[in-house]
C-alpha cells in the first residue's frame, strides 16, 4: 500500500551543548495515518516536537512538510502551513475565557487580525468556528469560564480545542492525556481517533499510554536516547525485542 | 438606547459630574455660572487646573497601560513617550513659530518614529530586559534635553519656558474652554482604546500578555501587534505632552526622567492594570492625593505619600477599578448560585 508522504524528517539533530536531544532522526509520516512516537523520558520526543512545529531551530537536518522544506520557517507560520500542536505542559491563556481562548485561535487564520477600527464581536464567522469547536471537544457547559480555573481535564480539551479551530491538516499532539484523570482517557482518544477519521487528518501522537498507543496506532516510531530505535506497526513493535529490553524493560505484558 | 444609558450608567455619571463641576465648585464660591463662564478667577478657576492636570496624566496613563497592562510590555522609558511630545511642541512653537496644527503634525511624526525606534530593540529582547532596554534609552533622551548643547532649544536643567499659547486657549484667560477641550481629548482617547483593545488587533495584544509563546504558536506574528500597540501608545503620550506644553508655563526635564515613568506606574497601580478607566481614577487619586498631602502636611508629604502606595499594593493589588470589577463579577454570580438554588 503506497500513500502520500506528508510529513519528512531528514537526519534531523538538535544539540544542547553536549547533549545531543535528537541525533539524526529521519522518518516519514504517511498521510491520514495516526502516527505515534513512544520512548522512555528523556528519549527527546518533545524536542523533536518542537523541532517538527518549529519553535526551536535544528542543528542539522531537514523538516520537509508537503514536499516544502520548513526548517526555518519562523513559529508563527507554522499552524499557516497546517501543522497544530498541542502541548504536553497545558499551554493556554490563562486569564481569558474558553471562548475567547479558541475564538483567538480561529481568528489567527483569518484575514482581519488588524482591523483594530472595528468590534471583535462583528467578525461572527470566528464566533461560529468557535462554538463548533466547543461543541466537539465537550466544553459547551464552560464557554465562558476563565480558562485557569477549569479542571485539568477540560484544559487538555481546551489545549485540543485550540488546535482544531484553525483545521490544520496535521496534529502534533503531545501527550494529549498528560494528568488526566484514568477514565476521561478512553473519551479523548475516541475524539481523536473520530477527528481523525472524519476530517482526513494526519495525527502525530507523543503518548505513553501503552494500551492507547497500541491500539490506535497506524505506525510507530520508537526512540531512545535521541535515535529511533524501531519504526513499524504495532504489532511489529511489541514483536522487537531491543524496544521491549529498551523501553519496555520486560516489564510490559503486551495483549496485542 | 435605554440598554446603551443602564450599561454605561457610571461612565455617564462621571461626564456629567465632570461637565458640571466647574459651575457647581462656582456656585460653593459664590461665584455665579456666569463668572465661571468668562473665566473670573477663584476656586472654580484652581479646580479646573487641577482637573486638566487630571486630565493630562490619565491620557499619559492610559497609554501606558496600553503597553503595560494590556499587551505586557514593560517598559521603564515611557516618561520619553510623554517628554518627546512635550519638548517638541515647546520648541516648534517658541524656537520656530509653528501654530497649533503644524505642531500637531510634528508630534505626530516623532511619536510614530520613537515608536519605531522603540520597535527596532522589541524583537530582541524579553521581559525584564525589554524594561532596561527601553529605560536605556529613555535615559539618553533625558541626558539630551538637560545636556547644555541643547540648551537653546530645550532650555536645559531649566526647563522649557516662555512658550506663547494662542489666546483661543490660553490657560490664563481661556481656562474653562481648556478645561472642556482636554475632556473631550480624553474621552476620546479613552474611546479609542476602547475600541482598540476590544478589536481583533487588541486581542491578540491581550492573549501576548497572557501567553505570547502560545499567541505565536496560534500564528500570530506577535512583533506587529506590539508595535502597534507601541505606536497608539506613543501618539496618545506624545498628545498629552502636546496639552502638557500648553497648560504648563515651564516644562520642566523631570518629564524625561524615570520618575515620570513611575508615575505613570503608580497611577495605574492605584487604578487598576488593564482596566482602562482606571487610568482616570488613578490619576484623580494620585493628584489629589499629591495635592492634599502637600498642602497639608508640608516637607513629609512623600514619605507619607509612599507609604500609601505600599498600603494600596499590599492590600488593593488589583487597583480601585481591577477589584470593583473582581468584587461585582463575584456578587453576580453569587445572585446567580442564590438564584439557582431556589430554582431547583
Amino acid at each position: 500500500m503506497e500513500t502520500e508522504i506528508i510529513f519528512e524528517t531528514q537526519n534531523l539533530t538538535k544539540q544542547f551543548g553536549a547533549l545531543v536531544a535528537v541525533d539524526g532522526v529521519s522518518i516519514k509520516v504517511r498521510k491520514n495515518s495516526l502516527h505515534a512516537i513512544i520512548g522512555p523520558n528523556g528519549a527527546g520526543k518533545t524536542t523533536f516536537f518542537n523541532l517538527l512545529s518549529g519553535n526551536i531551530e535544528p542543528t542539522s537536518g531537514k523538516v520537509i512538510f508537503k514536499g516544502q522544506d520548513i526548517t526555518h520557517q519562523p513559529v508563527h507560520r507554522t499552524i499557516h502551513y497546517g501543522i497544530g500542536r498541542s502541548f504536553q505542559i497545558t499551554n493556554i491563556f490563562p486569564n481569558l475565557t474558553v471562548f475567547e481562548n479558541i475564538r483567538l485561535a480561529a481568528q489567527a487564520m483569518g484575514q482581519d487580525n488588524f482591523k483594530f477600527w472595528q468590534a471583535a464581536s462583528r467578525f461572527k464567522q470566528y464566533e461560529a468556528r468557535t462554538m463548533e469547536v466547543i461543541q466537539k471537544v465537550g466544553l459547551k457547559d464552560r464557554v465562558h469560564t476563565l480558562a485557569r480555573t477549569l479542571p485539568h481535564g477540560d484544559q487538555r480539551k481546551l489545549e485540543l480545542g485550540m488546535i482544531l479551530a484553525p483545521d490544520p491538516e496535521v496534529l502534533l499532539l503531545d501527550e494529549p492525556t498528560a494528568g488526566m484523570a484514568a477514565e476521561q482517557v478512553p473519551e479523548l482518544i475516541a475524539l481523536i481517533q473520530e477527528i481523525q477519521k472524519a476530517g482526513n487528518k494526519t495525527v502525530m501522537l507523543v503518548e505513553h499510554n501503552m494500551n492507547v498507543v497500541m491500539s490506535v496506532s497506524d505506525a510507530i516510531t520508537v526512540m531512545h536516547l535521541g535515535k529511533v530505535l524501531a519504526e513499524g506497526t504495532p504489532s511489529e513493535i511489541a514483536a522487537n525485542k531491543e524496544v521491549q529490553t529498551a523501553y519496555l524493560g520486560g516489564l510490559y505484558e503486551l495483549n496485542v | 438606547m435605554k440598554k446603551f444609558f443602564s450599561a454605561n450608567r457610571g461612565s455617564l455619571f462621571t461626564l456629567l459630574v465632570l461637565i458640571l463641576m466647574p459651575f457647581i465648585v462656582g456656585l460653593f464660591d459664590g461665584a455665579s455660572p456666569a463668572t465661571v463662564f468668562v473665566n473670573g478667577s477663584g476656586q472654580a478657576k484652581f479646580i479646573e487646573g487641577l482637573a486638566i492636570e487630571i486630565f493630562i496624566l490619565a491620557v499619559y496613563a492610559i497609554s501606558f497601560d496600553l503597553i503595560f497592562g494590556i499587551t505586557g510590555l514593560l517598559s521603564f522609558g515611557h516618561s520619553m513617550f510623554f517628554a518627546v511630545g512635550a519638548y517638541l511642541t515647546g520648541i516648534a512653537i517658541k524656537s520656530f513659530g509653528y501654530s497649533l496644527l503644524p505642531t500637531l503634525g510634528l508630534i505626530f511624526v516623532g511619536a510614530v518614529v520613537q515608536a519605531l525606534l522603540f520597535a527596532l530593540v522589541l524583537p530582541r529582547v524579553k521581559g525584564i530586559t525589554f524594561a532596561l532596554v527601553t529605560l536605556g534609552l529613555g535615559s539618553v533622551f533625558h541626558i539630551l534635553v538637560m545636556s547644555s548643547e541643547m540648551g537653546k532649544y530645550t532650555g536645559s536643567d531649566v526647563g522649557l519656558q516662555g512658550v506663547i499659547v494662542p489666546d483661543f486657549i490660553s490657560p490664563a484667560n481661556e481656562r474653562l474652554r481648556f478645561y472642556f477641550v482636554m475632556l473631550v481629548v480624553m474621552i476620546l482617547v479613552y474611546l479609542i482604546y476602547q475600541r482598540f483593545v476590544n478589536s481583533p488587533t487588541g486581542r491578540v495584544c491581550v492573549a501576548i500578555r497572557e501567553n505570547e509563546g502560545r499567541a505565536r504558536m496560534l500564528g500570530y506574528n506577535t512583533f506587529y501587534f506590539k508595535l502597534a500597540a507601541l505606536t497608539l501608545s506613543s501618539l496618545t503620550a506624545a498628545l498629552a505632552g502636546f496639552f502638557h506644553t500648553l497648560y504648563q508655563p515651564i516644562v520642566s526635564p523631570n518629564v524625561a526622567g524615570m520618575g515620570f515613568t513611575v508615575t505613570a506606574l503608580l497611577i495605574i497601580l492605584i487604578g487598576g492594570v488593564g482596566t482602562l478607566n482606571g487610568a482616570f481614577v488613578g490619576a484623580v487619586m494620585y493628584r489629589l492625593l499629591d495635592y492634599g498631602l502637600r498642602r497639608y502636611i508640608g516637607e513629609s508629604a512623600s514619605f507619607i505619600n509612599g507609604a500609601i502606595y505600599v498600603l494600596f499594593v499590599l492590600f488593593i493589588p488589583y487597583g480601585i477599578v481591577g477589584t470593583w470589577r473582581l468584587r461585582s463579577f463575584e456578587i453576580k454570580q453569587g445572585w446567580e448560585r442564590l438564584l439557582k438554588l431556589f430554582g431547583q
